[in-house]
This record gives C-alpha cells, structure tokens and sequence, in this order.
C-alpha cells in the first residue's frame, strides 16, 4: 500500500515522538521515494516493501504484498536474507549475489542502504507499536549510475571509501571525521546511503559528535543505559563487530 | 564504549560487562534489566513487549521509552550494515576489546568468521 498523505504525523501515538525523529522519518520516507544511483524510485520502494513481507514472514504475520514493480530474485533473496538470516550471511553468499542477474556490488548496497533505512523506521513503529506508516508513492525518474571517487579495498566485502580519499562532492558523507569508523564507511559505495545513515542515527540514537562526548547527558536514558541496550541488541544479532 | 561510559557516568565499580550478553546476569547498569528486556522482546517481537512498554514507560518515563525504541532501530540497522558488508572491526575497537571478546564468547558468534 502507498499513499501521497503527509506522512509521520503519529497523530494516533500514546508517546510524544520528538520533533527529530518525526522529520528525519519524513526526510527517510522522501528518499526512498526518490530515484537513487542503481535503482528508480519504483525499485527502491519495492525494496522497502519486501523488507515487511520480510519481517511479516519472520513474524508469522500476513503478507503485505510485494511493491510497484518486480525485483531481481536475487535482490528479493538478499533482502529476505539481511532481516531474516542475518548469522547465515557469508562472503560466499555475498559474491553470489552481486554476481547474480540483475545485481551487481553498486546494486547491492543500494540495496542495502534502502532496505536497513526503511526496516530501521519500521522497527521504531513496532517497538513503540505503532501502525507501520504506509510506503510513499515512488517519484519518477531514472538512477544516475554514477560511481563514487575514491573506490579502494579496505578490507570490507564492498569497496569502500577512506575518508582521506573521499572527493569533494562526497565531502559531507563523514562530517569532518578525518577516520570514518568501519560500519559508516561499509556504505561509502553509495553516498546517499551514507547520509541516510547519519541522519537516522544521529535521529534513533545520537550524533557522531555525542558519541564522542561521553560527558554530556543528550538523551532521556543515560549513555551507560543506551550503550547496554545496543550492545544487547548486538548480541541478540550474534554481530561480532 | 559501554565500559567508557559507565566509567564516565560513575558507575564502572558495578558494571558487569556479561549483562549485555546474556540475560541473566546482572548488568550493574542502573534499569539495566528492564531496558534489555525491552530490547530483546522488541527484537524477537515476544508477547512480553506491550507490557515492557508501559513498564519503562511507568518506571522510567515516556521519553525514557522513545529513546529505548530508538536505540533498538538504530542498531537493528548497524549490525545488518556490519554483517551484510563483513567489516573488520576499527583499530581502536579491536584494541578496546581484545580482553573480553574471548570472555563474553563472541567469537562463537556465526558473524565473528566475517570480521576480520
């Protein structure tokens, strides 16, 4: 289901969300609308609506149906993969689908970035148990294809970008870090991707600048309470990292 | 980061760093228990979560709850950034950690073979 509706009003909410992260899940529903590099709107929004028939078929909950437009099976695979057998991901499986039809390591990690974002906001809702908010509709377009500079091995599965090597028209994706930590980086291959990430971050959790400053309490929960809380959803996830 | 912060907040004397991992221990994180609860409950989706919520939300406050649900949704998305990309682990965290990675058994962990 989509809707041109304003989005994110949590009208309905029992808890007053703050203003932070009732627009960065506007801005979230914005890009996913929007043509990226390696997907139109279209595919990024069936991306997203594979990510609930992912989540509804760990949940044991009904189908909510596919998107507006058909994915490559190995892209339908991998988003079912990342929300519903994160432990079974391996190297091996993530040669085979970037090499698979339809796909490619650019596709992937817009894939990636498209499906973490939306599930990341979809999570929120079901943790707060808030109606999930219906998926926008796709704007048109099509996907620039465009590979970032400063592509290099840097020891993640996808190439990645350094921050020493990141070109001026990328120059914001590590906000002024001169050494981005290794989970930022991972997305560098699709900027956009990076930039999403950093405004749902700083929106769910805190900023890269806060994270840093252990000494200012920033948030209702304290830094000790918050750190527990993502090192047990870590653990629950068995991510080493 | 979260033995960084407990040293900071005061609290380092009672944290017990196994309180993360396994849910029967005691982290010595004031609410700890709770919050994690919550955590696991939002993650596996339980039937324990409606009631964790009005807990936190008595116990703690309403914001306490929004800022709880937050950290879930961020870190449901890092890890699958982490384990769908296999990054290493950052020098500084590889350094920080070294000493009780072996201990908390994350090693055993199925992702551990990706992270260099």
């Amino acid at each position: 289901m989509t809707t041109t509706a304003a989005p994110f009003t949590y009208a309905d909410s029992a808890w007053s969300i703050p203003d932070r992260i009732r627009e960065a899940h506007i801005r979230s529903w914005d890009r996913l609308a929007t043509p990226g590099e390696w997907w139109s709107g279209a595919e990024r929004v069936s991306i997203a609506a594979e990510s609930r028939r992912a989540s509804a078929l760990v949940d044991g909950l009904p189908d909510p149906g596919p998107g507006p437009t058909e994915l490559p099976e190995a892209a339908v695979f991998a988003v079912h993969k990342l929300i519903g057998d994160l432990p079974g991901v391996t190297l091996e499986w993530y040669e085979e689908t970037i090499n698979a039809e339809g796909m490619s390591d650019a596709r992937y990690i817009e894939l990636m970035g498209v499906l973490v974002h939306v599930w990341s906001v979809d999570e929120f809702h079901r943790a707060l148990g808030l109606e999930l908010e219906p998926l926008p509709d796709p704007n048109p377009g099509e996907p620039t294809r465009r590979r970032p500079e400063g592509l290099a091995d840097h020891g993640s599965w996808p190439s990645t970008i350094a921050a020493e090597d990141v070109a001026e028209s990328e120059a914001d994706i590590y906000a002024g870090m001169s050494r981005a930590p290794n989970v930022l980086a991972a997305l560098s291959l699709h900027p956009d991707s990076v930039r999403w990430l950093n405004d749902l971050f700083e929106a769910h959790y805190l900023s890269w600048e806060d994270m840093g400053d252990m000494d200012t309490r920033v948030r209702a929960l304290t830094r000790p309470q918050l750190e527990l809380m993502a090192s047990r959803v870590s653990a629950l996830n068995e991510c080493f990292y | 980061m979260l033995r960084e912060s407990s040293h900071r907040n005061g609290t380092i004397d009672s944290l017990n760093i196994h309180g993360a991992v396994n849910p029967d221990s005691d982290s010595g994180v004031p609410d700890g228990g709770l919050l994690t609860a919550f955590a696991e409950a939002a993650v596996r989706q339980t039937d324990a979560l409606p009631g964790l919520r009005e807990r936190i939300a008595s116990v703690l406050g309403a914001q306490q709850l929004v800022d709880a649900a937050g950290v879930v949704a961020n870190f449901q998305r890092m890890v699958r950034i982490a384990d769908g990309c296999g990054i290493p682990l950052d020098d500084f965290t590889k350094e920080a950690s070294e000493d009780w990675r072996e201990d908390l058994g994350l090693h055993e962990f199925a992702s551990a073979a990706n992270t260099a």
